[in-house]
């Protein structure tokens, strides 16, 4: 009895100071998540009914586009690697346009006729790796952007004229490096956007050899940030294989960080801002070796999102696949440090209530698609939680010389969110074509509330998926912020409360593999579930609340 | 009566008298010493692989092993004999599981790297002999009187983990077959999951989707590295609990050790 009680503080000042002290533990944690009061902003908002969605089958409607990306002789490694694409509404027409990028054919806009009817039309200029679409000067008008195979980024600025003449063709001033893949964001809070890119060193050196590392403005991880015009660049690392990038934040304290995913045995960079300074980062003790891909999202509806990286490793075991993939992984194993984090596999990188990271992709059956590349969250169900799309397929001279056409064809994947944090094929979704995609994004292309997809397959024409899932409906988000220069608030957090759970969104400019996203956000809202607050909270950290918004509709919120 | 006190100076475990080296030490130990001198010598001068000094040094061990063995079967029978050489040969197999762990999960060496003491053989076809010779001896025993509920668990632990390694070794040639039809000869396929473990049948089957087996904690997330480390540690440790056992009933009923089984040393 005397030791039980000896454990305890027999002083009422001890048992007050830990009082105290457990209050502070918990108030540091909570300062850390939301640094800054956040003060309620008033906001216009317009509503607009959705279309009646068609009668649902149970999956998607595969349409083919007429745009194919290709590429000219003997598809190596690199050129196999294929092109991106982008969503977004060019013309204000409140229609979602497709930009699709190419290696070797012309790139073009798929001009949203509706019901979907695309009109095509070609860009004059040479190959292109990403797109996305970003008001770049923040006039409004929303700009393309291309990452090019061997050259600076293109920019096609967006005049409003009508015909080929609304696209001028030029560069971002001061970005003189050739990237590969890049993205957008307010990365420091002062409602201007920055460009983040990386380089394809492995690329690039192949075809311009060691010199490679003294064209343009050098290679790397670049942040440039918009300065009267111009951009300026501030180098994050000297040497990428960046395929993706994205803008997690990794530390909880409410600003995006930086997430590169390099390809081979380069290992991933993360960097973080603890003081508005970016400083190198490692909070991921298990990470994909060949990252290919990456997506940000809440898949538990808890508030804290997971990470999704896709890498090769094959879906399947059966004797038939494994013959396949064998010569290629003896050729493509390296041996790796004892203490290296690389794994050739997806992973899904989960936060915890402290903010540490830990891969649970193969506990939630996620951690091998195929050879994949873009691989997306989206609630394509519209039941609340987020699913995964992966597209994959390989076509490579010299990996795959065993195989017809050096292809491994494999079908994508698609992944449904059973509701407690883990993952079930979805081959009913009708979505496992067996075209070698690449470039893949979601948005809702007819106006009815459901994800559509489109793919930008290589060798073989672009398709799109139109969703015909049943389920429940669907709640669409345009914001505009004029008056700064983030104009489609780029960066913007979004919680949808309803009766069945808050859902958890944020507006991005490009994610997965070299695909730029439209900035209107999805929320799929579960049958019998009741729309109760959509509360925004602007890249500055300011929020706004929209009261009762109606399930089914689109809400435009200007600020 | 027959008198067997003798044999055994530990009644509760009667293995460690089996076990014992007994007139064979001083060879034993000095063929040992001889061969990690040798073993190391040719490794640190002549670039020895370890797997070559390894066998080396189990070569020289062979001898005093031998007559021990022999020894073992007059003194206890030939069933004891077989349990002992057993007993030795799994020890030295588990004894390479625990090597390959020990570099996996302690040295941090990458699993290609973790191969144990001789790793140079194919991987496939080792365990698959070995497993299907461990059943057989297992069987024999089981034959041969060694009949105690460890025995039973052994004998099914043991018939489980071979129809692992045969489901693995048919993969392993079907994969292979597979690949000559592609025109692909020079790849190996060591190391694919078997049943168990990560990305095993288990884990991967339609059957078992969407339950709590396909994801259950060690049986369908382990590496295969680590399911067969517990292989054997189980194995392992069922061979010893058996093997006891089988000798604690001499010690306990001496009367039903029959004259065969004990040709030499016991008295009338």
């Amino acid at each position: 009895m005397e030791s039980k009680h000896s454990a305890r503080p027999r002083s009422p000042w001890a048992r007050l100071l830990i009082f105290v002290l457990l209050l502070s533990g918990c108030g540091g944690a909570a300062s850390s998540a939301d640094p800054t009061p956040a003060a309620e902003i008033p906001v216009q908002v317009s509503t607009h009914a959705l279309a009646l969605a068609q009668p649902c089958t149970g999956a998607f409607v595969p349409r083919t586009l007429d745009y194919t990306t290709t590429s000219a002789g003997n598809i190596a490694v690199y050129e196999a690697n294929g092109a991106g694409l982008a969503i977004g509404d060019l013309d204000h027409d409140g229609r979602l346009d497709l930009v699709m990028a190419n290696l070797d054919g012309p790139n073009a806009i798929l001009w949203n006729q509706g019901d979907f009817q695309f009109r095509r039309e070609d860009l004059s200029f040479g190959t292109s790796r990403a797109a996305a679409i970003v008001d770049v000067d923040a006039d409004g008008k929303p700009d393309i952007v291309f990452t090019r195979r061997f050259e600076k980024p293109t920019l096609l600025h967006n005049t409003s004229q009508s015909g080929p003449q609304r696209f001028a063709v030029g560069t971002l001033p001061g970005v003189n490096n050739p990237f590969y893949s890049m993205t957008w964001g307010d990365l420091d809070g002062n409602g201007a956007l920055e460009l983040i890119a990386g380089s394809y060193d492995t690329e690039l050196l192949k075809q311009a050899g060691p010199i490679f590392q003294q064209q343009g403005g050098g290679v790397g991880v670049f942040v440039y940030r918009q300065q009267g015009g111009n951009f300026e660049a501030q180098r994050l690392a000297e040497a990428a294989d960046a395929l993706a990038i994205a803008l997690p934040d990794l530390d909880g304290d409410g600003r995006p960080d930086i997430v590169v995913g390099n390809d081979f045995n380069r290992p991933d960079y993360a960097w973080v801002q603890p003081n508005g300074a970016w400083r190198l980062a490692t909070p991921f003790a298990y990470t994909s070796e060949n990252t290919m891909s990456m997506d940000v999202g809440d898949i538990d509806n808890n508030g804290r999102p997971e990470i999704f990286a896709t890498d090769m490793k094959p879906a399947n075991k059966d004797l038939a696949t494994m013959a396949r993939w064998l010569p290629m992984m003896k050729l493509m194993t390296k041996p790796l440090t004892s203490l290296d984090p690389q794994h050739v596999e997806n992973t899904l990188q989960v936060s915890d209530s402290n903010g540490n990271w830990s891969n649970q992709a193969y506990e939630r059956m996620i951690d091998s698609s195929g050879w994949s590349w873009s691989g997306k969250f989206g609630d394509l169900d519209n039941d609340g939680f987020l699913d995964i799309y992966v597209v994959n397929g390989m076509i490579a001279a010299g990996l795959f010389d065993h195989l017809p056409n050096h292809e491994l064809v494999e079908p994508n994947m698609a992944y449904q969110n059973d509701g407690r944090g883990s993952f079930t094929l979805a081959s009913q979704w009708g979505l496992g074509s067996l075209a070698s995609g690449r470039g893949m994004s979601m948005a809702d292309l007819n106006g009815d509330g459901k994800l559509d997809i489109v793919v930008n397959n290589l060798q073989s024409p672009a398709q799109l998926f139109e969703n015909r899932l049943c389920g429940g409906a669907g709640l669409e988000v345009d914001l505009f912020w004029p008056a700064s220069r983030n104009t489609r608030a780029i960066g913007a957090q979004l919680a949808l409360h309803t009766s069945t759970g808050t859902y958890y969104r944020d507006v991005r400019a490009v994610s997965g593999y070299l695909s730029g996203d439209a900035p209107q956000i999805h929320f799929g809202i579960p049958q019998g579930a009741a729309v109760q607050r959509l509360e925004i909270r602007w890249p500055d950290g300011k929020v706004s609340n929209i009261a009762n918004p109606a399930a089914q509709t689109l809400i435009a919120v200007t600020r | 009566m027959i008198k067997t006190a003798s044999l055994f100076t530990h009644p509760r475990v009667p293995l460690l008298d089996l076990l014992n080296l007994r007139e064979q030490t001083r060879l034993f130990v000095l063929m040992l010493a001889l061969g990690l001198v040798l073993a190391a010598g040719a490794m640190r001068w002549l670039a020895l692989p370890l797997w070559a000094g390894t066998a080396l040094v189990l070569t020289l061990l062979l001898p005093p092993l031998i007559l021990k063995w022999r020894a073992d079967a007059r003194r206890f029978g030939r069933i004891a004999m077989v349990i002992c050489i057993l007993v030795m040969a799994q020890g030295f197999h588990t004894l390479e599981h625990l090597a390959q762990w020990v570099q996996y999960h302690v040295l941090r060496w990458p699993s290609f790297v973790s191969g144990g003491l001789i790793s140079t053989l194919n991987a496939e076809w080792v365990h698959f002999i070995w497993n299907w010779a461990v059943l057989l001896t297992v069987i024999y025993l089981v034959r041969g009187g060694m009949r105690n509920p460890w025995a039973w668990l052994l004998l099914a632990w043991t018939t489980a983990h071979t129809f692992e390694h045969s489901y693995m070794m048919a993969r392993y040639l079907m994969v292979l077959q597979d690949m000559r039809a592609m025109g692909v000869t020079n790849v190996a396929a060591q190391g694919l999951p078997g049943i168990l473990g990560r990305d095993g049948w288990l884990a991967t089957s339609e059957l078992t989707q969407g339950t709590l087996i396909c994801r259950l904690s060690g049986v369908t997330t382990a590496v295969r590295l680590d399911v067969h480390f517990w292989w054997n540690i189980g194995e392992t440790t069922l061979l010893l609990l058996a093997g006891n056992m089988y000798l604690q009933q001499f010690v306990e009923q001496p009367a039903v050790i029959s004259k065969d089984r004990l040709p030499t040393m016991t008295t009338a």
